[in-house]
């Protein structure tokens, strides 16, 4: 099914985000907060994943219900999960389209990677305290 | 008010739930780190520092991006650095409220301080943003629940509106919620601007979701106010329209002017990202996005910030200085930064930490660090120091980094 | 011991009596002084004018406001760029320059000390921290104090002693220099989008006049033996038939001080102003001159106009919205509260526009109908009338009657309808020159006795030697010379040191902030009055034991402590 992805703070992110190894941190910005009738269309249940895929690539989420989010819309928190298939284009503003990138939204039964497998996927080499 | 036991705060009173946890944090970096192969090696200060300048005088076109977590006298530095480099030096307003200031470059701000807020709005108007979640003092102590001069009874004199896209935490909180069509904050602004105009007879039976009664009930609620302030959100920057969403807002303020008393102000984010804006300007007259190749300062958004620079793999070095671009940058960007040397800044081991070829723990401004920081008004505070740790500050090790690369090029 | 012998110089010293002799000058140690040893360095200076370095005792330089002009004018930074060279770097910007544009700019035209006219307390901190970055002059803010909710309150109780020991808290509190009042009163109703249209409308909620409030600031600011006077940006700027507005103003004013001026009226050209409305608009400059010339206890400077573009930026919240109102370009205000208000708006001033080739005109008239050129300064009001790189051309208009004939056939033909300056034959002096651009800001500011505006052993050595042979330039002709020579310094000296030599600046500087600190008993130290911290600490958003600027933001700075009657 087609969505507009749209990101955002959320408290728990915001507590969580100086602390981005944590479980936490990962949990809760791997979030596809969708509403319920569009989830109930998919066939998917609270905490399934889901395959969000853009024109950039995919990424697996888990879903969550939602009856704020606007059907047809779906709201990931800010970080790497969600960046991870948003385009580097600006339309000249240096803003990429964070709240705005068209996406498709299936059920798989992939599981979600951690936020330092993202990482390593890209190149990164994690740090360990 | 923090509590230290043994040279670490382990309670911070009266502080907001964001706060409590940039002073109770997680475990900082002990000493610089570098990479080696697959692993990490920890060295020392003098080599961490010496090795940086190297990778920063080795680039053709280093980028020096993040900047907003740290205090102004370390900021004055970086723009130092950037200009003797002929580097680019970006903040993360590129990636937060930079298209707000595109917009207030095209039609100017009609602002305030936070204190006049808090003692005249009668209507408080909150528009694509979620202060309960991404600022959770404001409404206590500038709006909703606020006791001002001339409105002693907080919650029974004020209005609070929320305009967004999903009913949020705010949103709940409100006296009227605008449900908002996904990318429609464009078109019910300009409905609004219409309707205080006096051309009500044009606006349609209901304008991106929201009906035709609402908005005149809203701008009614305008007109009739004593003092209006408006706050918007990254709901209106990153949004499809980005800073043709904040103009519109911008001119609907300006309009509500003519009528009565109206001010608007952006929600800034990280505690120092405004300072940062203040210091590029009153050194380079631009406030994020400034190329030096030229040997002068060079602006032009879409160009010369960071998401472009690197998504074009364009900068062949980056130092980023207290932030986390790798949380936040597209894929595209991460993975360039991932290719180039980068050095990182930052007291604490973060995302960006795995793509850094040195990370440099710094003390806390605030915490261990004092300096100066930008409200999001644009009122100056001192951060004091509240601990004294061996942490250098970032002003320290930038401040020997400039003077190592001015070495350079002796005037 | 850094010493300097400049010898062949013709020096025009007003406030020494000095009228172009050729003479040495030695410098020892940051001052000038009676002889030096044999080591000095020399500087010939080949018979050209020498003069005290320049200062300006009202420009907008530095601060939340200022930057905001920058912030919000990418356009404007583009109109002037510079790269980083030698000890210099790049800087950007026509009419809001960068600090470092504004602090080369003026020290290769031989300024040498600036006052920033206009400083919101609150954001006090943002001031000091550009002063920091504008390195080669001495620098001094004037205090915003015309909405200021504690100082209304003590003027409604009629306690003028209330007032002066919170105008001495507050200066020492934020490091100060001088009392400003930009229009009295009308920055609080802006607070409700109102205005005030005399001086005895009355305040909203607070019940007082800017009448009041000025007379209560004027006997305060004597009170405390403040080394400058009250500086007053009149109500109604810029409105037609505002003159009879800065009359009542100049009638309320006692002449207080032996030393120099009881009231400091800044920008008068903005406030000079007849007629109705815009279509019978008109300069009342000889009106308002003739009460300067009956009044020593006024010092006044001009806000000269000249045409092309500017940035206009004021604490004055509501004209810069009215003035948004005319332009219909882009608009900025700042509300800052229980203080003041500001605003912020592009302007062009265009010499086919009627309105504005009278206000050139009256600016001119105001310099050239005041008998005593100790009443009249040169400004711009930078950059409100213009940016302060236009000073020259306003010198070469004072001292030449051709320039300004040549200068009027170009703009609108029917402002000699409404204007009395073509019939002015006066071309002012070189000495009448230096006095208003240097010797009179220093008595004016109340800063001779610390050896600023004059050349006399002992004073500092600020010296500004122009390529002008005074003897072989006729201005009244060659006003080209004129504005050639003033445009760039030969040597431009601080503090003993060469910093400036033909536009190139030559050190990275470090100069002096200079602020005021009233000694008041305990008795009047608002902060240990009860009432007055209880509402700051419930009003403000900052607590009261943080609003002080600390230590830390003061580099080098001398403090000027005065012995009050509190």
């Amino acid at each position: 099914m087609r969505f507009l992805m749209n990101t955002g703070r959320t408290i728990k992110q915001g507590i969580t985000v100086e602390c981005k190894g944590s479980p936490g941190y990962g949990s809760e910005t791997s979030r596809c907060f969708m509403h319920p009738l569009d989830m109930m269309e998919m066939g998917v249940c609270d905490g399934e994943c889901v395959r969000v895929e853009s024109t950039e690539g995919a990424i697996v989420l888990a879903a969550a219900a939602a009856e704020s989010v606007t059907p047809g819309t779906i709201f990931v928190p800010y970080g790497p999960y969600a960046n991870h298939i948003i385009p580097g284009a600006t339309r000249s503003t240096g803003m990429p389209d964070f709240k705005s990138t068209p996406v498709t939204v299936e059920a798989t039964t992939d599981r979600r990677k951690t936020v330092y497998e993202l990482m390593e996927e890209m190149g990164g080499v994690a740090y360990h305290c | 008010m923090v509590t230290v036991e043994d040279g670490r705060i382990v309670a911070a009173d009266n502080a907001c739930t964001l706060g409590e946890q940039k002073f109770l944090g997680e475990p900082r970096l002990k000493g610089p780190i570098q990479r080696e192969g697959k692993g990490w090696k920890d060295i020392t200060y003098d080599e961490a520092i010496l090795r940086t300048v190297e990778m920063l005088r080795d680039a053709e076109r280093p980028l020096l991006f993040g900047w907003s977590g740290t205090h102004v006298e370390a900021q004055c530095i970086g723009v130092h650095m950037a200009e003797v480099l002929r580097g680019v030096i970006d903040n993360t307003s590129s990636v937060c409220h930079g298209p707000s200031i595109l917009a207030i470059q095209e039609v100017g701000h009609p602002g305030c301080t936070l204190g006049q807020v808090k003692n005249r709005a009668d209507l408080v108007v909150y528009w694509g943003c979620n202060p309960i979640e991404a600022h959770p003092r404001h409404l206590s102590r500038y709006t909703r629940y606020a006791e001002g001069f001339f409105l002693p009874n907080d919650y029974l004199d004020r209005t609070v509106i929320v305009a967004d896209i999903r009913k949020t935490e705010t949103g709940n909180i409100a006296d009227e919620f605008v449900q908002v069509t996904p990318g429609g904050d464009y078109a019910v602004l300009s409905a609004l601007r219409a309707i205080v105009r006096g051309k009500r007879d044009i606006i349609p039976r209901s304008v991106a979701g929201v009906p035709r009664e609402q908005l005149f009930r809203i701008a009614d609620r305008c007109l009739n106010a004593k003092f209006i302030a408006f706050y918007f959100g990254l709901g209106l920057t990153m949004s499809r329209g980005k800073y043709k969403n904040v103009r519109n807002a911008i001119e609907l303020v300006s309009e509500l002017n003519r009528h009565t008393k109206a001010t608007i102000s952006a929600m800034r984010g990280h505690y120092n990202v405004y300072g940062s804006n203040e210091v590029n300007t009153w050194m380079t007259g631009y406030p994020f996005g400034i190329d030096f190749a030229r040997g002068i300062a060079f602006y032009n958004p879409g160009e010369t910030t960071a998401i472009d620079v690197l998504a074009r793999r364009e900068c062949d070095a980056c130092l980023v200085v207290a932030s986390d671009p790798a949380a936040h940058f597209p894929r595209a960007c991460v993975e360039h930064l991932a290719d180039i040397p980068t050095v990182v800044i930052d007291p604490y081991p973060n995302a960006t930490t795995a793509f850094a070829d040195i990370q440099i723990p710094v003390a806390v401004t605030g915490i261990d660090a004092a300096g100066t920081a930008y409200r999001m008004d644009g009122v100056p505070i001192r951060m004091r120091r509240v601990l004294k740790t061996d942490y250098p500050s970032d002003e320290e090790i930038l401040g020997r980094m400039y003077a190592m690369l001015q070495e350079d090029h002796p005037p | 011991m850094n010493e300097i012998l400049i010898k062949n110089a013709c020096v025009i010293d007003p406030i020494s009596g000095i009228n172009g002799e050729i003479m040495d000058i030695a410098v020892s140690d940051g001052r000038i002084v009676e002889e030096v040893g044999s080591g000095a360095e020399v500087i010939d200076a080949e018979g050209f004018l020498t003069l005290p370095g320049g200062i300006d005792s009202h420009t907008h330089i530095c601060g939340t406001k200022v930057n905001f002009g920058r912030y919000m004018s990418p356009e404007d930074m583009r109109a002037g760029r510079t790269p980083r060279r030698g000890r210099m770097h790049s800087t950007s910007g026509y009419s809001v320059p960068t600090t470092y544009g504004n602090s080369y700019r003026y020290s290769g035209m031989g300024y040498t000390a600036l006052l920033e006219g206009a400083m919101a307390p609150l954001e006090a901190r943002h001031t000091h921290e550009e002063f920091a970055y504008t390195p080669l002059q001495d620098t001094m803010a004037n205090v915003l104090f015309d909405g200021n909710w504690a100082i209304m309150e003590a003027v409604r109780e009629k306690d003028t002693k209330r007032a002066a020991a919170i105008v001495g808290w507050t200066l020492a509190a934020v490091k100060g220099f001088g009392v400003k009042l930009t229009n009295p009163g009308g920055t609080e109703a802006w607070g409700w989008g109102k205005n005030v249209s005399s001086i005895t409308d009355v305040v909203p909620y607070f019940e007082v006049t800017p009448g009041e409030i000025i007379d209560t600031m004027i006997r305060a600011t004597e009170m405390l033996a403040l080394p400058h006077s009250v500086h007053i940006h009149c109500n109604n700027l810029g409105l037609p038939g505002n003159y009879r507005t800065t009359l009542d103003t100049f009638d309320l004013v006692p002449d207080l001080n032996r030393k120099r001026q009881t009231l400091y009226a800044t920008h008068v050209q903005f406030h000079a102003y007849g007629g109705t409305s815009w279509s019978d608009f008109c300069s009342k400059a000889e009106e308002i001159t003739r009460s300067v010339n009956e009044k020593p206890q006024i010092v006044i400077d001009m806000g000269q106009v000249m045409f092309g573009k500017t940035t206009t930026m004021t604490a004055d919240g509501p004209m810069e919205f009215n003035l948004y109102r005319l332009h219909h370009n882009k608009w900025s205000n700042h509300d800052v509260e229980l203080e003041t208000g500001s605003g912020i708006i592009p302007v062009l001033y265009r010499r086919k526009n009627l309105v504005n080739s009278i206000m050139w005109a009256i600016g001119l008239e105001l310099a050239l109908l005041t008998k005593n050129p100790w009443q009249c300064l040169l400004t711009t009001d930078n950059p409100n009338g213009a940016p302060f790189v236009r000073y020259p051309e306003i010198i070469g208009l004072l001292m030449s009657r051709k320039y300004r004939e040549a200068e009027f056939a170009t703009i609108h033909p029917d402002t000699e309808h409404r204007v009395s300056l073509p019939s002015i034959e006066r071309e002012l002096d070189w000495q009448e020159i230096a006095v208003m651009t240097r010797a009179g800001q220093a008595r004016a500011l109340g800063i001779v006795d610390i050896g600023k505006g004059r050349l006399a052993p002992g004073a500092e050595a600020d010296i500004a030697i122009y390529p002008l042979k005074i003897g072989e330039v006729d201005p009244g002709r060659e006003y080209e010379r004129v504005i050639e020579g003033f445009r760039q310094t030969e040597y431009t000296i601080k503090r003993g040191r060469i910093v400036s030599r033909r536009g190139e600046c030559l050190v990275w500087g470090n100069n002096t902030t200079i602020w005021v600190k009233p000694k008041i008993s305990e008795r009047y130290d608002m902060a240990q009055d009860p009432a007055f911290v209880e509402k700051f600490d419930r009003y403000y958003t900052v607590r009261m034991r943080n609003y002080p600027v600390q230590e830390e933001y003061l580099k080098r700075n001398l403090c000027i402590e005065t012995e009050t009657e509190l």
